[in-house]
């Protein structure tokens, strides 16, 4: 087994949490049972990594094994990578019948094509995704199996998530062999970022909670209405006020889980609007500045502002319209009339 | 200062209390007025129920026709109530439900294969300026886009009539994939391929739940995303395999186009225990 495959393996054994490297190699499925059963799992890391290589070179493993490994590791951590989305367009109206083995193919060409030191290595998962592994190389030297690019794609979808690695340069080709496997035309980044790739895909899949109007009577989820004050002496002086925030924002926000996003971040290059007397930068240049909201969890933490009473309800639609403008990433110039949205540039 | 203002909220209090009084009183007046109509509503339904039941009667006796008595407005908008949510649950059970919102109309389509109800899928259309989508939740690999540039703003009906068939086969395309993984998991080879649409299958598979190898492979494609059953179907066996399971593969071939997926793996297992 070539040395750097080891070590590669050995690496990636050693990012995974102790006691979730046996169930991760069951998933990989390349080593036997009776083979896992020779490992003792409750020594250190360190050793238990050097027992998997072993093995691994029992089984001759090579770095196509090696990479699936990757994936695995990759696909249930996948929250420690930054993803972004691209959406491709296309002018055709045929019903597409995509053939996965006809992808991986077409994708697999167009790369080597371009770059033949490159490793591409795929695999599916039950909900129709198709997770690619590129480990690029260039014309002289070995691909670099430490920074490889990732890219998660559903069939029949105009989106890619992908997870570029720091080598940017790579990007053209990878949007390039992507559009000729799929299908279609042309791709762009859209202003989408987040490290929660399942809160990417609920969003741009309308997968999240909308409150939709229906007379249909929805399980009603356990809304759980605050228990009644048992002590009649408390009066609840704005109870009208806190039904009606509580109202808007179910209406806004809908009562399921939001995406989880980290942040939000708007770009204004806008007029500074002060007192004509005071004469500072006023109407000269726009004033650049940046407004950033960061959050564990984006878009519960502005579900909850106006119920929580730090924010008038509604909220501002600059805020609201994230998940259906499907973006986080704004830039607000100057528009006469207050459209909210609409001045928003693409 | 201070003493004044607190006078004036002493008074404010003061009035507040009494109106307070005042309503819970008439509030009190309203209720048991309400359960008077309601006594003396059951008394006259019950004598026009006796009045009723001795005019039949006499119908019987006299074979006249009379008039029907006359049903009190609240019988008739109690009635309404009724049927109007039954034909609300109605149109809910048919799949294409809808309710008319600020700026428009919410639609609910509903899903279901073969009697088994599935994923329900909503449309919130704006009216003005013209018809258009505000939000949706369905998914993005059905060709909504598509069906609305065609449908949306002149026919609404058409609209929902194709888009609720996009979404009901595709639904009935994925419950037969679905109950092929699930429930012959053994007579597939590894796990079947497809795609978003469930509109291209492609499997190994064997008649027999026992088999160790898979001799037919299948191949699936629904070229018409309206339709739960295949356009076109290959089913084939490799080149040295006998005649006979040449034959059963261009059976099978037939089988596939016109029967559900898994009903057709269902007729081999009872086919393979008679």
């Amino acid at each position: 087994m070539d040395e750097t495959v080891a070590e590669y393996i050995r690496r990636t054994v050693l990012k995974i949490p102790r006691d979730e490297i046996k169930p991760m190699l069951q998933k990989w499925g390349f080593l036997s049972e009776a083979q896992l059963q020779t490992i003792n799992f409750h020594q250190i890391k360190d050793n238990i990594s050097q027992d998997v290589v072993q093995l691994c070179e029992e089984n001759s493993a090579d770095i196509k094994q090696a990479a699936v490994l990757d994936i695995i590791y990759n696909h249930i951590y996948s929250n420690k990578r930054v993803w972004s989305v691209y959406q491709m367009k296309k002018t055709g109206n045929e019903t597409e019948l995509f053939d996965l083995t006809d992808f991986k193919k077409k994708f697999k060409r167009q790369l080597r094509s371009a770059l033949k030191n490159v490793t591409v290595n795929f695999r599916e998962y039950e909900d129709n995704a198709i997770w690619i592994r590129i480990a690029w190389g260039t014309p002289y030297t070995k691909p670099n199996q430490y920074k490889a690019s990732y890219v998660v794609y559903h069939s029949q979808t105009p989106y890619v998530f992908i997870s570029a690695s720091v080598l940017r340069s790579n990007l053209p080709l990878l949007c390039q062999a992507l559009v000729g496997a799929s299908n279609y035309q042309d791709i762009h980044e859209m202003e989408l970022r987040s490290h929660s790739l399942n809160s990417l895909k609920d969003i741009v899949f309308k997968r999240y909670s909308q409150n939709f109007q229906t007379y249909h009577p929805r399980p009603l989820q356990e809304r759980n209405v605050a228990p009644e004050n048992a002590d009649l002496r408390i009066i609840h002086e704005n109870r009208n006020e806190k039904e009606r925030i509580q109202r808007v924002t179910l209406e806004v926000f809908g009562d399921g889980p939001q995406p989880k996003l980290e942040f939000a971040q708007y770009k204004l290059e806008t007029m500074f609007k002060s007192d004509p007397k005071m004469g500072v930068l006023d109407n000269k240049e726009p004033f650049r500045c940046l407004v950033k909201f960061s959050s564990p969890h984006l878009l519960e933490s502005l579900k909850s502002l106006a119920p929580a009473g730090m924010a008038d309800a509604p909220l501002s639609p600059l805020l609201t319209c994230i998940p259906q403008k499907a973006r986080n990433y704004f830039k607000i110039k100057e528009k006469k009339g207050f459209f909210p949205g609409s001045f928003v540039s693409p | 200062g201070v003493f004044a203002h607190l006078e004036a909220l002493e008074a404010r209090a003061y009035e507040a209390a009494v109106k307070q009084e005042e309503m819970e009183q008439r509030e009190e007046k309203l209720a048991r007025l309400k359960a008077r109509v309601q006594e003396l509503r059951l008394q006259r339904d019950e004598l026009r129920a006796k009045v009723d039941l001795q005019q039949r009667g006499q119908l019987r006796k006299e074979g006249a026709v009379l008039d029907p008595v006359q049903p009190s407005a609240r019988a008739v908008l109690e009635w309404k109530v009724k049927s109007l949510k039954a034909m609300l649950q109605l149109f809910y059970l048919t799949g294409i439900s809808g309710k008319l919102t600020k700026r428009g109309v919410c639609f609910c389509i509903s899903t279901a294969y073969e009697g088994t109800y599935l994923d329900s899928y909503y449309l919130d259309l704006l009216i003005k300026p013209e018809v258009q989508i505000h939000r949706h939740s369905v998914p993005i690999f059905i060709p909504l886009e598509q069906i609305a540039k065609k449908y949306l703003q002149t026919d609404l009906r058409r609209f929902l009539s194709v888009l609720f068939d996009h979404l009901n086969a595709y639904a009935g395309r994925r419950y037969q994939a679905d109950q092929l993984q699930e429930c012959f998991s053994a007579q597939i080879e590894g796990t079947l391929q497809r795609n978003s649409l469930c509109n291209l299958l492609v499997f190994k598979y064997s008649v027999s739940r026992k088999s160790r190898t898979f001799p037919f492979h299948a191949r699936l494609c629904y070229s018409d995303l309206c339709c739960s059953l295949p356009t076109e179907v290959v089913v084939s066996c490799t080149p040295e395999a006998p005649t006979s399971l040449a034959e059963t593969a261009a059976a099978h071939s037939a089988l596939f186009r016109s029967v559900a997926l898994h009903k057709a793996f269902r007729s081999f297992s009872s086919a393979e225990d008679t």
